[in-house]
């Protein structure tokens, strides 16, 4: 069914970006880190082929391509791929090039066909991705193993509660060990919530940035809400100061991977700030008993599952008015673009159970607040244009400009909560940048070792006293 | 006495637009009712029944929303329109149609909007208005638009203006 390939080995760390990945490591240990990893085309070249394309990265929904032919055009980084439903109803990721010239096969972004023809030559392909027919096949290749010629496979493609997940290279480890603690919190918050299905189809724009900056943004920043989405405050539809805007926990489950999640004492019913009656399709779902405790007590938050897919779970109100905020979930794709910009995919998606006016609601509330015109993500393009301007230039390179990332640790404002039911090292409060350190960590991994890097779990980068 | 002219009323709603004088816009350029929609666009082949998403929506507002997302404007703390981004509208090729209802036309339109920001060059974004617009008071107000746009992917840091 397609064909495979061998993914060859990975060339040597060029010297000059080995010294930067000892820098890196050596910033990171002081909470630091040098600013010109935000916008370099060669750092930003090394991370397609190193982090990339080994990582397991995130891809598409089952919801979107339920029935046999239906497809949709995704990327891996900036690579193309045809997520499709094959007549036998098996979900496959094929390489969106013709295997005579290399011709892009598929322009639709989404579609139902039973095969794929290159506009070149006439290539046929069935959606499976076998090589079915060419133009005068007889006379010209006679006896050629169509078996051979086939559309390429992705090396690996894994399903996690609906979620597809795939991986370009054919030594990585299985979804579950690139994961590792990290899975035991998608079971407790996608694996509890159930079936979900997309609604409609994902936001895509264009913005100024480093996936880098986004990536941490959405896990873990907690800190910028108070300021830069300060509007929403004097709107009244966050509340004011206090504790509220560190109420989350910060989950480092290793691995690069990290959670911002609230939750309320042992007795809440929260599930998620979902109404009652949608979240009583909810259940265990094969959870352990704590896993479940914990998801009926969480309010939800951010999340990232490393490299560059960030996870919502919120709940925020599309009007000035008295009505209750409505809880959504968003599944957001930061695609690397260039060193200095990112194609943002956005996917809201509702309980597959719910009502109609509930799921018109919920991705009402979503598109408002974290969509290209939604009133929160509008002004953080601002900070992440700017920031991977400011890495980008010649005087920041000259003089080594290093970014913070002190938060909390130094003067003891975060504690480790030490009876945590769950795994990974948890904070007492979510200001602080553990989990930013962690993602930065993990991405020395993957650009340093030419070997698959190996599993960690909260081997925490320590600040050091100054 | 006849109806006044409903393209000249789009003309001098994107004045409006255009002068970030959003509250007059809201007071004075539509109905309570207003349903303002910019479905997602997407890539199909040419077969295709169509190339607007089946329920994703860029916006789909009503009055209570668009209320919520003008007023953020005017707090100290809306910056991706702080420094307010310079808009031109250019509404052109009118085509009026009259419906069954007294008081009520459909007027298609195009819309070219130019987005000029910080010292970088800018951007464009086109597409087709879509509106119904009602006589109250004597005086045209827009009830419902959709707008085509004419992008997938929007090269756009961010949809922070009205179309």
């Amino acid at each position: 069914m397609g064909s495979h390939a061998q993914t060859l080995p990975l060339d040597p760390l060029p010297d000059a970006i080995a010294t930067l990945c000892d820098e890196v490591e050596e910033s990171l240990e002081s909470g630091l880190l040098p600013a010109r990893v935000f916008n370099d085309p060669e750092v930003h070249r090394l991370e397609l082929e190193r982090l990339f394309a080994r990582s397991w990265v995130y891809i598409g929904h089952e919801s979107e391509i339920p029935a046999p032919g239906d497809y949709v055009l995704r990327y891996v980084a900036e690579d193309p791929f045809i997520f499709v439903r094959d007549e036998a109803g098996e979900v496959r990721l094929l390489f969106d090039a013709c295997r005579h010239r290399g011709t892009q096969i598929c322009r639709a972004d989404k579609g139902n066909t039973s095969h794929f023809r290159c506009p070149y030559h006439g290539w046929t392909y069935a959606n499976n991705g076998d090589l079915v027919g060419m133009p005068a096949a007889r006379e010209v290749y006679g006896g050629l193993d169509r078996s051979q010629w086939g559309l390429i496979q992705a090396p690996k493609l894994e399903r996690l509660h609906g979620l597809y997940f795939a991986c370009l290279d054919e030594s990585a480890p299985p979804l579950d060990e690139f994961l590792g603690d990290m899975k035991y919190y998608l079971d407790m918050s996608f694996g509890y919530v159930g079936d979900l299905e997309v609604v409609g189809d994902p936001h895509r724009w264009i913005l100024g940035g480093n996936w880098k900056t986004t990536a941490e943004n959405s896990m873990a920043d907690d800190y910028h809400v108070t300021f830069l989405h300060r509007s929403m405050v004097q709107l009244g539809l966050l509340p004011d100061g206090g504790d509220y805007f560190k109420a989350c926990h910060h989950i480092s489950p290793g691995n690069g991977h990290g959670v911002s999640f609230e939750f309320s004492g042992p007795d809440a019913r929260v599930n998620f700030g979902y109404p009652d009656d949608v979240a009583a399709a909810f259940g265990r779902n094969g959870l352990d008993p704590q896993q479940a405790d914990l998801a009926r007590r969480c309010h939800g938050g951010g999340a990232n599952v490393f490299p560059n897919l960030a996870i919502l779970f919120l709940q925020l109100s599309p009007t000035l008015g008295d009505d209750a905020p409505t809880a959504f979930t968003s599944l957001r794709l930061w695609q690397p673009h260039g060193p200095d910009k990112i194609e943002m995919w956005n996917w809201v998606l509702v309980p597959k159970g719910s009502s109609d006016e509930f799921k018109q609601q919920s991705y009402r509330a979503a598109m408002a607040t974290f969509s290209p015109g939604g009133v929160f993500e509008q002004d953080d393009s601002i900070a992440w244009r700017s920031i991977t301007r400011t890495a980008g230039t010649t005087f920041a390179r000259r003089i080594g400009f290093q970014f913070n990332y002190q938060m909390g640790d130094q003067v003891g404002a975060v504690e480790t909560v030490a009876d945590w039911p769950g795994p990974g090292h948890v904070t007492s409060h979510a200001y602080e940048e553990t989990l930013h350190r962690m993602l930065y960590r993990r991405w020395l991994d993957f650009m340093r070792n030419e070997d698959y890097p190996p599993s960690w779990t909260d081997p925490r980068v320590v600040v050091r006293e100054h | 006495m006849t109806d006044p002219d409903p393209a000249d009323f789009l003309v001098r709603e994107a004045e409006h637009l255009d002068n970030n004088e959003l509250r007059e816009w809201l007071e004075g350029c539509v109905t309570e009712d207003i349903s303002y929609q910019i479905p997602i666009r997407i890539t199909r082949e040419r077969g295709a029944a169509t190339d607007t998403s089946d329920g994703g929506w860029l916006m789909n507002e009503d009055w209570h929303s668009l209320h919520m997302r003008i007023e953020r404007l005017y707090t100290a703390y809306a910056w991706a329109e702080d420094p307010a981004s310079r808009t031109r509208r250019f509404v052109t090729n009118f085509r009026l149609n009259p419906t069954e209802t007294e008081g009520v036309v459909e007027i298609k339109s195009n819309i070219l909007l130019f987005q000029g920001r910080y010292d970088t060059a800018g951007h464009f974004l086109a597409g087709e208005r879509h509106d119904l617009l009602r006589l109250v008071d004597g005086a045209w107000r827009l009830a419902h638009r959709r707008v085509l746009l004419d992008h997938t992917t929007l090269d756009i840091p961010a949809l922070s203006v009205l179309l």
